[in-house]
């Protein structure tokens, strides 16, 4: 993380501190949840007042090779590397965890959550996730779901979330997620950039860790700085780079193969369009302090990549990416697909096709976490910023 | 050395274009718009080394010296390390710069070279317009047909020509590199001819090099560069499965990323 902004050094260090700050919680006898998902509401983990931390790893070829142990080799490097973490045991926040909660948008997180009950004896939580978000039978599924959910918490915690607490936590994430959009805006929008969108994903994942109400603190503050030094011109030069913006499957934290290539040859990634970036902080309007309130809003929000959207002509994850490449004014969009994520692989060539009508470039970068391909991934991404250089250049239409 | 016009793009000056590839290096040397030298070697298991030495032996065959030269482009796997050279570019806009400067009428380059193969479209200003390259996958390169011919106990340059005499297509079930050898193996135990065999091995490859076009899209005209396309039988596999002329640049096709490189490198040295 640049530490050129204060508060990216005050996150860094809240961070740090964060895994005594939870063993000192868990003396008081506080729970933690981790959990690992997409439609997993954590407003109401936060509202039985259990401390949520979201889990999984990337980028580690080592752990891919331990938890190939326990789970299929068909199933993507980012749930086998997570198996491994369990496996390795060596994670604080996997150790702190006293249960770990899927949601089965993703079946290979639900696979994922079984092996976690069957080989590493984790207590577990699951969350039933519609297969079509779009229906009224949905909407009534999820809310059946979001009910035994909140009473297992209950249980789990030992205390009931009351109405008022809930209202609370839905308020606090209501802000959070303002705050990520916020930032964002700055990364898409800020020429010269006064924080780089590299920044930005850093503390999205430092929000996997803290607490959230420091956590909002911390991005007010954040904020704060940014729009100040702006305003003061206190910024250095405005970039002329390649404008990347970054989509596909999870990029998660400890990940940074494709970052590092597409930074290290001059390419400015603006924006994405991840799970582990902003989209689930996206399209979420929760009208009701209630469990209905949360049930409508998520279905009614950004749908994930794993889920089938059976109209396809009013599939919002199209046109969300199309907005998405307009409103950052990205020159391209780099797809990362991980090997057997299928759902997001199958949807490559669709994009592609959806995006060339737009004359929006794209670049598929399919790939695990081992290291022999960084050299063939470099070449793909240096061709391709060189390809939207000279059509540029030539006046063509990005 | 039969010396090339390329058009409108004669910068002044000399220009040299260096292509590391995992199995040969080449060079191309550059003045008025003309190619006046060229070299081939083996890549070495130094790249930077291979690079230097081949780009000297390009400007030994013309008497010249490499303070001669006003600007170098590196291209290919090894460009990451190149001092010798001023600028570097990817070995998909070199390939498609060389094969464009002297066929302005592509559109489509198939690309095998002796790590990867690729497929690039080409706009109508000679620029990239999309491509796709294999992926962590040695079928339909040089160093497939390398095993390949290993296998058959001959040399790679007799492999497309034998390919070619054969009268049967025998199915090949694997382009993985490794279970083809195993196959070609058991084929050839089991009596099969070692034409008919080779015809199957290019016909396999071409159908996944047609799997990769998909992606990309397919216009005419179909240029195929690379070292590979030095294989008669993988051109006429190629158009076979294509159902369309594949052309052979008009230069020897192996020095296409070199050439590409040293007319970027006139691009950029002379400043248009």
């Amino acid at each position: 993380m640049n530490m050129a902004l204060t508060n990216l050094q005050k996150i860094q260090e809240a961070v740090e501190r964060r895994p005594g700050e939870i063993d000192a919680l868990k003396k008081n006898g506080q729970k933690v949840l981790g959990w690992i998902g997409y439609t997993l509401p954590e407003e109401i983990i936060h509202a039985a007042g259990i401390i949520p931390v979201r889990l999984g790893r990337g980028g580690d070829d080592r752990l891919v090779e331990i938890g190939s142990r326990y789970i299929s080799t068909q199933n993507c490097v980012f749930i086998r590397a997570t198996a491994g973490l369990f496996a390795e045991n060596s994670d604080p926040y996997v150790q702190k965890s006293d249960g770990v909660a899927f949601d089965t948008t993703c079946m290979q997180v639900y696979r994922l959550g079984e092996v976690t009950k069957y080989y590493f004896r984790k207590k577990t939580f699951f969350l039933g996730v519609p297969r079509c978000f779009q229906t009224p039978q949905a909407r009534q599924y999820f809310l059946m779901e979001l009910e035994e959910f909140t009473l297992r918490l209950e249980e789990f915690s030992g205390k009931k979330i009351e109405s008022h607490a809930l209202a609370a936590s839905i308020g606090l994430y209501n802000e959070i997620r303002e705050a990520i959009k916020a930032l964002y805006m700055h990364a898409a929008h800020d020429n010269p950039p006064v924080i780089t969108w590299h920044e930005i994903y850093g503390v999205v994942h430092a929000g996997y860790y803290l607490d959230r109400q420091e956590y909002l603190a911390l991005l007010k503050d954040l904020l704060h700085e940014i729009e100040e030094l702006r305003d003061a011109g206190v910024v250095g030069k405005a970039s002329k780079r390649v404008r990347i913006l970054l989509s596909g499957s999870v990029i998660a934290p400890g990940d940074t193969k494709l970052i590092d290539i597409i930074t290290g040859l001059n390419g400015n990634i603006i924006a994405d369009d991840l799970w582990s970036g902003l989209d689930p902080y996206i399209g979420i309007d929760i009208r009701e302090p209630t469990l209905k309130g949360i049930a409508d809003a998520y279905m009614d929000r950004l749908l994930p990549p794993a889920i089938p959207h059976l109209d396809q002509s009013t599939d919002n994850r199209l046109h969300n990416l199309k907005d998405a490449v307009k409103e950052s004014s990205a020159d391209g969009v780099i797809y990362h697909s991980l090997r057997y994520c299928d759902s997001v692989t199958f949807k490559g060539l669709e994009m592609k096709e959806f995006l060339s009508h737009e004359k929006i470039p794209f670049l598929e970068i399919h790939t695990e976490y081992a290291k022999s391909d960084i050299e063939a991934i470099r070449t793909r991404s240096e061709a391709f910023i060189e390809m939207v250089k000279f059509r540029k250049q030539a006046g063509g239409r990005i | 050395m039969r010396c090339f016009d390329v058009g409108t793009n004669n910068p002044q000056g000399i220009y040299a274009g260096v292509d590391i590839g995992s199995l040969t290096t080449k060079s191309v040397i550059m003045k008025g718009g003309k190619v006046i030298g060229s070299s081939i070697l083996h890549t070495g298991i130094q790249p930077e080394e291979s690079g230097t030495e081949v780009l000297r032996m390009a400007l030994d065959s013309i008497s010249l010296s490499q303070t001669d030269l006003r600007y170098t482009i590196a291209t290919g796997y090894g460009r990451i390390s190149a001092r010798y050279a001023d600028d570097t570019a990817t070995e998909i806009t070199c390939h498609t710069k060389g094969v464009y400067h002297y066929n302005p009428s592509a559109r489509t380059i198939i690309d095998m070279g002796g790590q990867d193969c690729k497929v690039i479209r080409v706009d109508e200003s000679g620029n990239v317009s999309d491509f796709i390259m294999n992926d962590k996958c040695a079928a339909g390169t040089g160093r497939f047909l390398e095993v390949i011919a290993s296998a058959f106990k001959v040399g790679l340059d007799e492999l497309g020509p034998m390919a070619l005499e054969g009268t049967e297509c025998v199915p090949i079930s694997s382009t993985c590199t490794v279970f083809a050898e195993s196959e070609v193996i058991s084929l050839l135990a089991r009596g099969e001819k070692p034409e008919n065999i080779l015809r199957g091995i290019h016909n396999a490859i071409s159908n996944r090099i047609a799997g990769m076009a998909f992606r990309v899209g397919v216009e005419k005209d179909i240029f195929f560069s690379g070292g590979v396309a030095k294989n008669a039988g993988m051109k006429s596999a190629l158009e076979g499965v294509f159902h369309e002329s594949i052309l052979i640049p008009g230069f020897d096709p192996q020095l296409m990323g070199a050439l590409g490189a040293a007319v970027l490198a006139g691009n950029l040295g002379s400043g248009e």
